[in-house]
């Protein structure tokens, strides 16, 4: 759908350090090492149906 | 008008309004069977068109409920319908490919708060900004047209009344306010679009005009007085308590048993297992009159209750034309004759 997905950042669940992943990165932080990344909420907007 | 043949069983029902508000009718529909009264009562509930916010976009939600939470939320809020009857369903609207994003079919929401203060704030219906005035939450309808709040704004002309309902209001805490739908602390935002549709309750609940729709069967009570004469003032009384509903009394002047709201019956049996009790079978006789019906409707606000009444009627009738107008429908069918006549009857 979209021409160049955009890099997917994630924040460091230790420093709160923002980082950016591709597929087949070792999911670490950059800053700290620490192996838990939280996701962050996609910028597009998302549709539901109200049921 | 041709009747086909035999005996018809044409009727024409009447109905008696006693009780009307904006939300909450009470009337009598006589001269009808059961199945025309029950036929009513389901229309009423799951088959009279209200429009309602059926597909939500969200652009920002760092709410605490998720995307989903608040989309069933938006679903739920009574939109005001009165133009639903003349809608297009969006799964048949010609205009937008039933993408149901065309006046004919929807009308489009806009929310976008942010708070910015120490303070919880409540994200309300109130604060759904819609693109048509006709189709807008209930509760901000029921304000903006009731002139109880700005009469308190000159206590000098107050009511007792009045003071009673904004007191009331206060205490609920919808004074000012409409249906919460979320609260934002500090920093947190809600920015979304909605597209409410038009739909029936047998879909959705959400569709649903009728918060309750009711009817009973009028009682006919039948006292034996002569048997009656036969008890004790104090057996009268037992006995007339022994109904959970104040259906009966005694008349202070003759002191004989009357029947004071034959409609608090609810066919418990209590007073005929009682009569037979103090050993007087037949003291009272009490049957469901067939023809006759009590309606309670009460609406959610989409549309007024005595226009959910008068919808329903409407949507029963174009049931029955579309039986009519069916390719199984054999004309020369004796059932036809029926429906024809009931037709051109209702």
């Amino acid at each position: 759908m979209d021409a160049q997905p955009e890099p997917v950042s994630y924040i460091c669940g230790d420093c709160g350090m923002e980082n950016t992943l591709k597929s087949g990165d070792v999911i670490q932080c950059r800053e700290c090492g620490y192996r838990i990344l939280y996701k962050k909420r996609t910028r597009r907007i998302v549709q539901y149906e109200a049921r | 008008m041709e009747v086909g043949g035999g005996a018809s069983n044409q009727r024409f029902p009447k109905i008696k309004i006693r009780e009307m508000k904006d939300e909450y009718l009470k009337f009598e529909l006589r001269e009808t069977d059961a199945s025309m009264a029950n036929a009513l009562r389901r229309v009423m509930i799951a088959e009279v068109p209200t429009i309602a916010i059926d597909l939500v976009e969200i652009e920002v939600n760092s709410s605490v409920l998720n995307d989903e939470f608040i989309s069933h939320r938006l679903g739920l809020i009574p939109l005001t319908s009165d133009r639903a009857m003349g809608m297009r369903f969006s799964r048949d609207c010609d205009a937008c490919d039933g993408d149901g994003q065309c006046e004919h079919c929807s009308v489009e929401f806009h929310l976008d708060v942010r708070c910015d203060q120490d303070q919880t704030l409540d994200v309300t219906s109130a604060d759904l900004i819609s693109t048509d005035p006709s189709v807008i939450p209930v509760d901000v309808a029921a304000k903006s047209s009731s002139s109880a709040y700005d009469a308190s704004e000159n206590k000098a002309c107050l009511g007792l009344r009045q003071i009673l309902m904004l007191l009331c209001l206060l205490e609920r805490k919808i004074y000012r306010r409409g249906i919460i739908i979320v609260k934002l602390r500090r920093g947190q935002e809600l920015r979304l679009r909605a597209i409410a549709r038009k739909g029936i309750g047998k879909d959705h609940a959400k569709w649903s005009p009728a918060a309750t729709v009711t009817f009973m069967y009028e009682p006919e009570i039948r006292i034996n007085e002569e048997m009656m004469e036969s008890l004790s003032i104090d057996d009268k009384r037992s006995w007339i308590e022994s109904s959970p509903t104040k259906v009966f009394d005694i008349d202070p002047n003759t002191q004989q048993v009357v029947v004071v709201d034959p409609e608090a019956y609810t066919y418990d049996e209590e007073v005929i297992k009682k009569a037979e009790a103090m050993g007087k079978p037949g003291l009272i006789e009490i049957e469901a009159k067939e023809d006759s019906f009590i309606f309670t409707v009460e609406s959610t606000g989409a549309v007024k209750a005595s226009k959910l009444v008068v919808n329903a009627i409407e949507v029963l009738k174009q049931k029955l034309d579309a039986v009519r107008l069916s390719d199984d429908t054999v004309e020369a069918d004796d059932q036809f004759g029926e429906l024809g006549v009931h037709m051109r009857g209702g």
